[in-house]
Order: C-alpha cells, then sequence, then structure tokens
C-alpha cells in the first residue's frame, strides 16, 4: 500500500510540484530581502553616523570596473529569461546556448569583482568603511557564486536532456533567484559606488 | 436548570465584587521599596494605576474559569455544548473595553514619560562614566571628580553617562532612573531628588562577571553641605566636559 | 557504509581535522591564525561532514548529477512504519521527523531545566556557590537552549507531524528540506552544550556587543549555534507555507482550517521574515569577532544600538514564534473538551494574523533604557500596548468556548486551564514593563524574568504539554497514564507559581537579572524559590516517566479516543504511512460540536 502511496503523493504530481517549488523559491527569496535589508541598513545607520561618507582617509573605488560589472550582471539577466523564454517553446539547443551565456556573464563578473577587491588597496578590517563595503559585496558575490553553481547543475541536466519544456522548473527557478541577485547589485552599485 | 442569562449576570455579580474588593486592596499602595525622588513618584503612580486597571481584567478571567469549572462540568459522556460560534454583541463590547483601556494607560504611560525625560532644563550637572567594574563621577562646574555620586536636593540634576568599554547601565532605585551607559555614545538622564541621604545605585546591564558586584554610592544633600563637599575634594587641573 | 548517525560523526570529525589542517598549513605559510577562526572554519566543515555523513545531499547531488533517484531508494528514505531504526535516518517521512523533534526538544528541555537548577542552587542563597563566571555561562546556556525548545518544540514537533494531517495531505512539500531542517540542529546544539569546554560565554542570550565582542570562544560557538538554528527554521518555515497553501485536501478552504494550522501559518511567516534579520546580525558580529570588521566596535565608528535593533527586530516577533504555537495548540484543545465550537473562530484568526503584524512594530521596547533615540518611546510604548487586544482575543475565544459547554477535565484540558491563568498574568505583566515609566524600574531586573517566564512556560510550555498530552493516542498509539498524567499538571502547575510569582516581588525589591549573588535581605524569599523549582524538576521527571512507561505499556488507543472532528482523528493511531488511502473531501468546519448536521464523533472518516 504505501508503494502505491508514494507513487501518488503530492511531491510526484507534477503540475503540483512545479507549482510547489516555485512558491518555495519566492519564499526563499522573502527571507534573503530581509537579509539583505539588514545589511544595508547597517549599512546606512553607520554611514548616516559617521562624519562624511567615505570617512576621510578611505576614497572610493574606481566606477569603471563596477559600471562595467553592472552592465555585465544587466546582461546576464536578459540572457537568462531568453533562456526560460526558450525552454517554454521547446527549444532545448537556445535554451542551452542562452544559460551558457548568462553563466559566462556571471563568471566574468566575478573575475572583474575579484581583482577589483584585490586592487582596492582598503581591507574588511578598514573600520567601518572597509567592514560595510566589503560584508555587502562579499555577501552579494556568494550569491553569484552560488547561482553560476545552480546555473552549472542545470547545464548539465540540460546536456543529459532532462529538461524539456513539459519539465523546465529549475530553470525559471534559477531564473527568479538570478534576477534576485541582479537587483541587489544594483541597489549595491548606486549606493555603495555611487551615491 | 440554570438559564444562560442567568449563569451569566451571577458571573457578572462575582466580577464585579471581586474586582471591588481588590482594587479597595490595591489603590493607593506604595509599589516601589523606596522613593526619593520626582521620577519615583511618577513610576509609582503609573505602578498603582496599572496594578488598579489589572484586577478587573484578572478577575474576569478567572471568574469565567472558575464558574464554567463548577457549572460546566460534562455530566455523561455523549451529549455536547449548544452549538454557539459567536457573540456579536459581546465580542465587540470585549475589543471596545481592551481598546479604552489600552488607549487610557498609553496615555497615562505617555504622559508620565513626558514629565520624567521630557524637558531638557536643569540646574545642575554631573558627568558619568563606567568601566569595567567601577563608576567615576565628575562636576565640570567644580572640577572634581569623585567616586561617589554627589547632588543636591530639590535641583533637576542632568547626568551625561558614558562607558568606556561595554555597556554598563546606571541605576539608583530610590531615584526610579535607569539609563544605560553606552560606550560611543553618551546617554542622559534627568532626576529630581527629594529626600536627604544616602542611597544604593548598581548596574543594571550585564557587563561580564563583575557586575554582580559594581555598585555605586548616591548621596542627596542640601546645596550648602554639597558646596563645601566639593570644595573639599582635591580639584583636578584638567577638568572633564 | 549506509549513510547514517556513525558515519555522520566520522564526516563531523573529518570536517574539523580538514579545517584544521588547513589552517595549520596556512599558519605554516606564515599567516596568523587566531583561535576564533580555526573555531569557525572546523566548525563549518565539521557541519558539511555531518549532514553529508547522514546522507542529507545524497538525493540533491544525484540530481544535480543528472542521474535519476531511484524510486526504491527514495522511498527507503522515506521509511518504513515499525521500523525504529528510521528515528536515527535522514527519513523523510514527516511523522518520523515530527517525532525526531519533538523528542530533542524535551531531552533539550530538561537539560536546559537542569542547567536552571544549578542556577537556583547558586541563588538559593546569597554569596557564592558555584562562582560568578559559572553562573553566567549556566545562565547563558540555559537562556540560549530553553529559547531553542521553544523555537522548535510545538512547531517542529508537534506542527510537523499534524499539520498534513489536519489539512488532508500525506506529506509536507518538500520532505528532503523537512529532514534537512531537523538534521541541521544537532551540531549546533552540541557546540552551546559543550561551550564550558570552550570558556563558556557569559553574555547572556542576548549577546550584546561589546561584551560579546571581548568574551572567549564559547560565546562564538553560541553566535555560529544560533545563526545554524536560524538557518533551520527558515528553511523549515518555507517548507510550512508551502504545505499550507499548495497542499490541502478538497473543501478544506482557509476558514476550515483547524486553529492549530493558522497559528503555525503565522508562526512560519514571521520566521521567515524575522530570521534572517537576526542570522545577518549575528554574522556582522562574528565578522566583527573573527574576520576583524568594527560594525559594533564602537573605537572604530561602529553602533552597538544598531546591534540591539537588528537582534530586537527579530528577537520580539521570536518571542511569538515561541508564543503563538502554544496558543494555537490551546485553542484547538478547547472545542474538544469542551464540546461546543471554537468561539469566535474568525476573530481568533484575525487576531493571529494582527498579532504576526503587530509584532513587527514593537521591537523597542525592549531598548526603552538602552540610550535609543528619544523618538522611539512613545511609538513603540503604543504599538507594544496594542499588542494586547489581539491577545486578548485569544482569551475570549477560549472563555466564549468553555462558557456552557460540557467540559471533560482530562489532562490536556487541564493545561488549556493552567494556561489561561499562566499566561494572563505574563501577558498582563508584559504591560507592565511596555508602560516606559514603570519600564525604567523594572528593565533588566526579576520582574521581567518572571514576565517571560509567565509567558513563556504559561505559554508555549504549558500549550505543548496540553498538545503532547491530546495527540499522545494518536502520535503513539497508546493512551498516557491519567493519574500520573493529573499529578504532572497539578505538582508542575503549583510548583511553577509558587516559583516565579515571588520573583515579581523580588524585581520589584530591585533584584537584578544576571547576577549571581544579591542583597542578604532577599536570601529567604530566594531559597522559597530555588526549593519550589526543584518541584517543578520532579514533576518533569513524573512526565518523562508517564511518557516513556505509557509508551511502552500502556493501553492500545483508539483512531478517535476524543470524538474529535478535526482530520487527524479519522485515522488510525497512529496513521499510515502516507496518512490517508484516499485524499478526504471535507465538508464541515473542524469544530462542529453539538450540530444536528454535522454528526459526532465527526464526519465518517475518508
Ligand atoms: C512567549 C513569549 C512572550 C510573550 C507572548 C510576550 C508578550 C508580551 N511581552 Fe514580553 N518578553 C519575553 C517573552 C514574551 N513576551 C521575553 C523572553 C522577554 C525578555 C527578553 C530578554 O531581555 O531576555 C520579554 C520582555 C519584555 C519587555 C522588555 C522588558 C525589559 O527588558 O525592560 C517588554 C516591554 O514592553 C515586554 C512586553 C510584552 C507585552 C506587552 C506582551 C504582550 O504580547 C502581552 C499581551 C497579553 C495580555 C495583555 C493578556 C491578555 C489580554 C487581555 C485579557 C485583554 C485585556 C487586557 C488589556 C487591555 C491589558 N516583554
Ligand atoms: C522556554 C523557555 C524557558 C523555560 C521553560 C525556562 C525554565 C526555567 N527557568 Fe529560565 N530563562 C529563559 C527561558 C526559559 N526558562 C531565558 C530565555 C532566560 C534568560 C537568560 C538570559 O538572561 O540571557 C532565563 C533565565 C532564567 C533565570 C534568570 C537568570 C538570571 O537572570 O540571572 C532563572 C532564575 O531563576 C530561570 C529559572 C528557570 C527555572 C527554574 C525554570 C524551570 O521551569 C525549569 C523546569 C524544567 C526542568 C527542571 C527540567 C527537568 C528535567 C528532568 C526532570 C529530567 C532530567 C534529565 C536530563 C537532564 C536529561 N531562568
Ligand atoms: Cu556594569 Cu553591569
Ligand atoms: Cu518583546
Amino acid at each position: 500500500m504505501s508503494i502505491h502511496v508514494a507513487a501518488e503523493s503530492h511531491g510526484e504530481d507534477p503540475v503540483a510540484a512545479r507549482s510547489n517549488m516555485l512558491l518555495g523559491v519566492k519564499l526563499g527569496i522573502l527571507s534573503e530581502v530581509m537579509l539583505f535589508g539588514a545589511l544595508f541598513a547597517a549599512y546606512f545607520v553607520i554611514r548616516s553616523e559617521s562624519g562624511g561618507w567615505p570617512p576621510d582617509g578611505h576614497e572610493r573605488p574606481e566606477l569603471l570596473l563596477p559600471g562595467l560589472n553592472t552592465l555585465l550582471l544587466v546582461t546576464s539577466s536578459f540572457t537568462m529569461q531568453w533562456a526560460v523564454r526558450a525552454i517554454g517553446r521547446g527549444e532545448v539547443a537556445r535554451m542551452r546556448l542562452a544559460l551558457r551565456l548568462t553563466l559566462l556573464l556571471g563568471s566574468v563578473f566575478i573575475i572583474v569583482q575579484g581583482y577589483e577587491f584585490a586592487n582596492n588597496g582598503f581591507g574588511l578590517d578598514a573600520g567601518v568603511f572597509g567592514s560595510t563595503f566589503y560584508t555587502l559585496t562579499g555577501f552579494h558575490g556568494a550569491h553569484v557564486l552560488a547561482g553560476l553553481g545552480f546555473m552549472a547543475i542545470v547545464a548539465t541536466r540540460a546536456r543529459k536532456g532532462l529538461i524539456s519544456a513539459e519539465h523546465h522548473t529549475a530553470v525559471e527557478a534559477a531564473s527568479y533567484y538570478w534576477h534576485f541577485v541582479d537587483v541587489v547589485w544594483l541597489f549595491l552599485f548606486s549606493t555603495l559606488y555611487v551615491l | 436548570m440554570t438559564s444562560p442569562r442567568r449563569h451569566f449576570w451571577i458571573a457578572v455579580a462575582a466580577w464585579v465584587v471581586l474586582s471591588v474588593l481588590g482594587i479597595i486592596l490595591v489603590a493607593g499602595i506604595q509599589v516601589l521599596p523606596e522613593i526619593a525622588s520626582d521620577e519615583a513618584v511618577i513610576e509609582n503612580s503609573a505602578f498603582v494605576l496599572l496594578t488598579v486597571l489589572s484586577v478587573p481584567v484578572l478577575m474576569f478571567v478567572v471568574v469565567g474559569l472558575v464558574y464554567s469549572a463548577i457549572r460546566f462540568r460534562a455530566t455523561d459522556d455523549e451529549e455536547d455544548g449548544p452549538p454557539i460560534h459567536g457573540h456579536r454583541g459581546f465580542q465587540g463590547v470585549w475589543l471596545g473595553i481592551s481598546f479604552a483601556l489600552v488607549i487610557g494607560l498609553f496615555g497615562y504611560g505617555a504622559k508620565g514619560l513626558l514629565d520624567i525625560r521630557g524637558s531638557q532644563t536643569s540646574d545642575f550637572e554631573v558627568q558619568v562614566s563606567a568601566e569595567q567594574w567601577a563608576w567615576n563621577f565628575d562636576y565640570p562646574s567644580a572640577g572634581v571628580t569623585s567616586k561617589e555620586l554627589h547632588i543636591p536636593v530639590g535641583k533637576r540634576v542632568h547626568l551625561v553617562i558614558n562607558s568606556t568599554d561595554v555597556i554598563h547601565s546606571f541605576w539608583v532605585p530610590a531615584f526610579g532612573i535607569k539609563q544605560d551607559a553606552v560606550p560611543g555614545r553618551p546617554t542622559q538622564i534627568y532626576v529630581t531628588a527629594t529626600v536627604v541621604g544616602t542611597y544604593p545605585g548598581l548596574c543594571a546591564e550585564l557587563c561580564g562577571f563583575g557586575h554582580t558586584d559594581m555598585h555605586l554610592t548616591a548621596v542627596v544633600s542640601t546645596q550648602a553641605d554639597l558646596e563645601s563637599w566639593l570644595s573639599a575634594q582635591p580639584s583636578e587641573s584638567a577638568s572633564p566636559s | 557504509m549506509k549513510p547514517g548517525l556513525l558515519r555522520a560523526v566520522l564526516g563531523a570529525v573529518l570536517g574539523v581535522a580538514v579545517g584544521l589542517g588547513l589552517l595549520a598549513l596556512a599558519s605554516g605559510a606564515g599567516l596568523i591564525i587566531e583561535d576564533g577562526q580555526r573555531l569557525g572554519l572546523a566548525y563549518l566543515l565539521a557541519l558539511i561532514g555531518f549532514l553529508l555523513g547522514i546522507g542529507a545531499f545524497r538525493f540533491w547531488l544525484t540530481w544535480s548529477a543528472g542521474r535519476e533517484v531511484d524510486p526504491a531508494e527514495e522511498h527507503a528514505a522515506h521509511g518504513r512504519a515499525g521500523d525504529w531504526r528510521r528515528y536515527f535516518r535522514f527519513t523523510t517521512d514527516h511523522k518520523v521527523i515530527g517525532v525526531q523533534y519533538l523528542v530533542s526538544a524535551f531531552l533539550l528541555f530538561m537539560t536546559a531545566g537542569t542547567f536552571a537548577m544549578l542556577m537556583r542552587f547558586e541563588l538559593a542563597q546569597p554569596g557564592l556557590a558555584l562562582g560568578k563566571e559559572a553562573y553566567n555561562s549556566i545562565m547563558s546556556t540555559h537562556g540560549a537552549m530553553m529559547i531553542t525548545v521553544a523555537l522548535i518544540s510545538i512547531i517542529g514537533g508537534l506542527g510537523n507531524y499534524l499539520v498534513p494531517i489536519m489539512i488532508g495531505a500525506r506529506d509536507m512539500a518538500f520532505p528532503k528540506t523537512n529532514a534537512l531542517s531537523y538534521w541541521l540542529l544537532p551540531l549546533p546544539i552540541l557546540l552551546v552544550a559543550i561551550n564550558p569546554l570552550l570558556g563558556g560565554f557569559d553574555s547572556g542570550w542576548t549577546a550584546y556587543p561589546p561584551l560579546s565582542q571581548q568574551a572567549n570562544l564559547g560565546q562564538q560557538a553560541y553566535l555560529m549555534a544560533f545563526v545554524t538554528v536560524g538557518i533551520s527554521s527558515i528553511i523549515s518555515a518555507i517548507n510550512f507555507l508551502v504545505t499550507v497553501f499548495r497542499m490541502r485536501a478538497p473543501g478544506m478552504s482557509l476558514m476550515r482550517m483547524p486553529i492549530f494550522v493558522w497559528a503555525l501559518t503565522v508562526t512560519a511567516t514571521l520566521a521567515l521574515v524575522a530570521t534572517s534579520v537576526v542570522a545577518g546580525a549575528f554574522t556582522m558580529l562574528l565578522f566583527d569577532r573573527v574576520l576583524g570588521t568594527s560594525f559594533f566596535r564602537p573605537s572604530r565608528g561602529g553602533d552597538v544600538i544598531l546591534f540591539e535593533h537588528l537582534f530586537w527586530f527579530y528577537s520580539h516577533p521570536a518571542v511569538y514564534i515561541m508564543g503563538l504555537p502554544g496558543l494555537g495548540a490551546i485553542l484547538e484543545v478547547v472545542p474538544v473538551f469542551a464540546r461546543k465550537p471554537l468561539f469566535a473562530y474568525p476573530l481568533a484568526v484575525l487576531s493571529f494574523i494582527s498579532i504576526g503584524v503587530l509584532s513587527f512594530m514593537v521591537w523597542a521596547h525592549h531598548m526603552f533604557v538602552s540610550g535609543m533615540a528619544e523618538f522611539f518611546h512613545i511609538p513603540i510604548m503604543l504599538t507594544t500596548e496594542l499588542i494586547s487586544v489581539p491577545t486578548g482575543i485569544v482569551f475570549l475565544a477560549a472563555l466564549g468556548t468553555i462558557w456552557m459547554g460540557k467540559i471533560h477535565f482530562k489532562v490536556p484540558m487541564l493545561w488549556v486551564f493552567g494556561f489561561i491563568w499562566a499566561f494572563l498574568i505574563g501577558g498582563i505583566t508584559g504591560v507592565y514593563l511596555a508602560d516606559v515609566p514603570t519600564d525604567i524600574t523594572l528593565s533588566d531586573t526579576y520582574f521581567v524574568v518572571a514576565h517571560f517566564h509567565y509567558t513563556i512556560v504559561g505559554g508555549t510550555i504549558f500549550g505543548l504539554f496540553a498538545g503532547t498530552y491530546y495527540w499522545y493516542p494518536k502520535i503513539t498509539g497508546r493512551m498516557y497514564s491519567e493519574r500520573l498524567g493529573k499529578l504532572h499538571f497539578w505538582w508542575f502547575t503549583l510548583a511553577f507559581n509558587l516559583t516565579f510569582l515571588p520573583m515579581f516581588w523580588l524585581g520589584i525589591e530591585g533584584m537584578r537579572r544576571r547576577v549571581a549573588d544579591y542583597p542578604t535581605n532577599l536570601g529567604g524569599v530566594n531559597l522559597f524559590v530555588s526549593i519550589m523549582a526543584f518541584n517543578i524538576f520532579l514533576s518533569v521527571a513524573v512526565f518523562a516517566f508517564n511518557m516513556v512507561w505509557s509508551w511502552r505499556k500502556g493501553p492500545k488507543a483508539a483512531p478517535n479516543p476524543w470524538r474529535a472532528h478535526t482530520l487527524e482523528w479519522q485515522v488510525s493511531s497512529p496513521p499510515p504511512v502516507g496518512n490517508f488511502e484516499h485524499i478526504p473531501t471535507v465538508s464541515a468546519g473542524p469544530y462542529e460540536y453539538g450540530s444536528a448536521a454535522v454528526p459526532s464523533p465527526g464526519r465518517p472518516a475518508p
């Protein structure tokens, strides 16, 4: 009996499974929003209390590389969405191409970020400025890496032909997450680097 | 067989009697063990008001419980109670009363708060600084530092509180004032002592294992006595402020 | 070797070894490595090793590698009925996970309670017995552990076991994530338990910096453990919400959900939204300790009050994450033993929701004397006192149901009555603390200690006991001993009240929290309190015995011994794997007692 139960249990029903998964991802993102909310709150409070920002003795990194990075991430959001549209229409090959593009863009972002970290000339322990800067960008970077990892997994599954117009929840989930990471970056870029 | 109405009114009667008795019991008592400042007086009155209002709330629930426990026991195993899903009127009254209570309490509390912390005027200032695990008091006006807090009676004293290491909390129970000492951000509190005497004070925020015996002494004296005490102190050249 | 506890332990040890090894290499390469960093990396890798060992990731790993999980494996992971080993494995059946949570929570409760006994031993007489440092560590550990108990016991234990059955589902939405959320807990809890070996932690569960920055490794252990527990409760919250919103049986409309499910839904929402904030705050604090940042280092531009704000922004909702499940369990029990529909059910649901919303606007009532910005005081005082109104509704619902009912004083109902008294005292004294003028004197005294024991013990623990007795037949398939249950109730309730009522007086007399010593004139009362506290200990021992003994020897329980109407009672005790042979169709509300339309004991079993 239990076998038959497992067979007909909700988890197995693809439609239900899909909507469950996507709702789960959305809720997960909600709690992530709160996490970054806390980090940003800390940043703004500390910033408002220090005399000027950046505190004297510090200056912000050049805008060139971060600007480039912003471009990369925004484009990657589009390629990601392209992947979702493609698989929705069942065009697996095109979806894989779009996914690879997104992976590429994201990886370049990480590399550039790493280079910037290495050449900023100030560290995590450089007072509140370094603390907030690296903690916020670092947390975001970790999320980018996680997103890339997830995409890599989706890519392998796609290569094995496990992803189709009917079964592509993973792609959608990845896209939600990726857009979220992208939006967070836009906030980071405008508050940490520009404003 | 008692009717629902009858049950209700018996319970209400019991509630009224018990509430009145309770209120008579608690009204006008002094809650705080020692009162030596205007602030403590305000707090004590807030305390009494809260207690007076809590009595009917407490009694209402208790009477409901006890009465049901006595009168509404199941006689046999099968029968169910009446299928009552709610009672608009009763729910409305309940909501209305608890709102009213809350607003009343809030109004009184807000007034008390403003009386305690509202105005920024003061006749005398003392710089309090806390460290693990001791208190130091600076008197900018006289350029004197001491281990005891000395303040004049009947004057509104402004205490500016600092900490050099971790969070402490300045508390003199008899004055009814408590204020954390936060490193990197001075905090303030005002007190108007009303009774001459010597009062114990404590650190009220966990600040390491020395917290347990981080005490202080507060001395309230007449302006004249305070002057002479200040002049008797070894006044340091670099007066802090 | 098959995945299991043994392999998990090996994995953890391996993790520690790798972590320390790496850092040893690093320091060999000339880097300066602090103990904090050692502990951090070792713990992180140990956690991963543990989870790998228990088999938490194997399904996701096979999935990631693009291999199909074979159903036999999956089904084995789901656990065969009657096999005791499944309780020590990575089992995905929600009923197994529920029992795992519940039993662990009670063991933790007993351990933390034993710590409390040590505290009461120190406090029995003025002067020092264990010493200040030891006392602070014991006190903090007691608090940390008990908070964990209150956070996981009802929602993790009873919730996991019952919610899917109550809404007519076969399991939670994500069974594997569910198991993961449980297996995330053992390591951090162990870490907190052994923190004395790491030098103890003496900052209390609130861990305010700068004290928590200068304190020793045990402090860091607590911070890391807290973050891990937080992650666990976030993912279980997601699981609950998806289950409740997506997997209700046909006919189970939102307003037909048992009130207990409603309570847990609001609880899960709070946990989901609030927890990551404190996780962030504790991470910043950890960075300050381990990576040299200065978020909360005043000497270098950091802000101490900021931490308090972030901490309480979580930790006040957290007190309702602890409280609401208790309230839900109570309101679930009342109609069954009063044989009357739950009074004002819609209003009660509304009150839970508004409690949830309000609890995000009151956090600063823990900071009235902290030196926060002046403009907070008045609005926060208002919102805090406003929470009394929705919380009052819970009492309205309970009283209204009991009134004119046909009350059966079985053990669960006794706990309901005890709850109403205790939580009322806790709530009303909460209003004393919400009133700034009185809080200025009462803050950080034993008045606060008494308040929150009346709310947490009176709310959560009384609710937990009520629920445990009520659902015991369903979970174990056997009846507990009514007589021992009554003994436990009366002994615990009397001892509890006599322990914590005097603490209000102690607080007013000026006894501070978190001190190992106190003025001699308070000696008598404290001795009395300690003796009563020890009575609580004995009564809990009775409970423990009753539970264990009845599980093995108790008389077999009928499917529905209480003639209750909710779904979980319409299936066998304990329910079969998969809960229902066919998903039921719900045709009536959960509490239709006394109505001719719905014959007792409720809907015909599906
Ligand atoms: C389950 C846990 C729980 C619950 C439910 C509550 C409920 C409440 N708590 Fe409590 N609280 C804690 C756990 C809890 N608390 C803990 C753990 C601490 C200490 C943390 C630490 O520092 O370590 C704490 C500390 C604490 C403080 C800080 C004290 C200080 O440190 O200075 C305050 C201040 O406002 C407060 C207030 C309240 C209020 C107003 C409620 C309200 O929700 C109560 C509402 C209920 C009622 C009022 C009773 C029923 C209502 C009626 C019958 C209606 C009619 C009544 C009226 C209109 C008054 N609590
Ligand atoms: C769920 C929450 C919870 C619960 C249930 C309790 C239960 C108890 N608490 Fe706790 N307490 C807290 C949460 C809780 N506490 C918190 C959060 C703090 C604040 C810490 C801080 O300031 O940071 C605190 C602080 C605190 C203090 C103040 C410390 C101080 O400020 O200096 C005191 C003092 O008496 C105390 C006492 C007790 C007692 C006597 C019990 C009793 O009810 C305990 C009863 C239970 C038992 C006695 C267990 C019995 C066990 C067996 C019979 C079996 C034995 C078997 C094994 C050991 C496996 N607690
Ligand atoms: Cu200083 Cu406590
Ligand atoms: Cu609170």
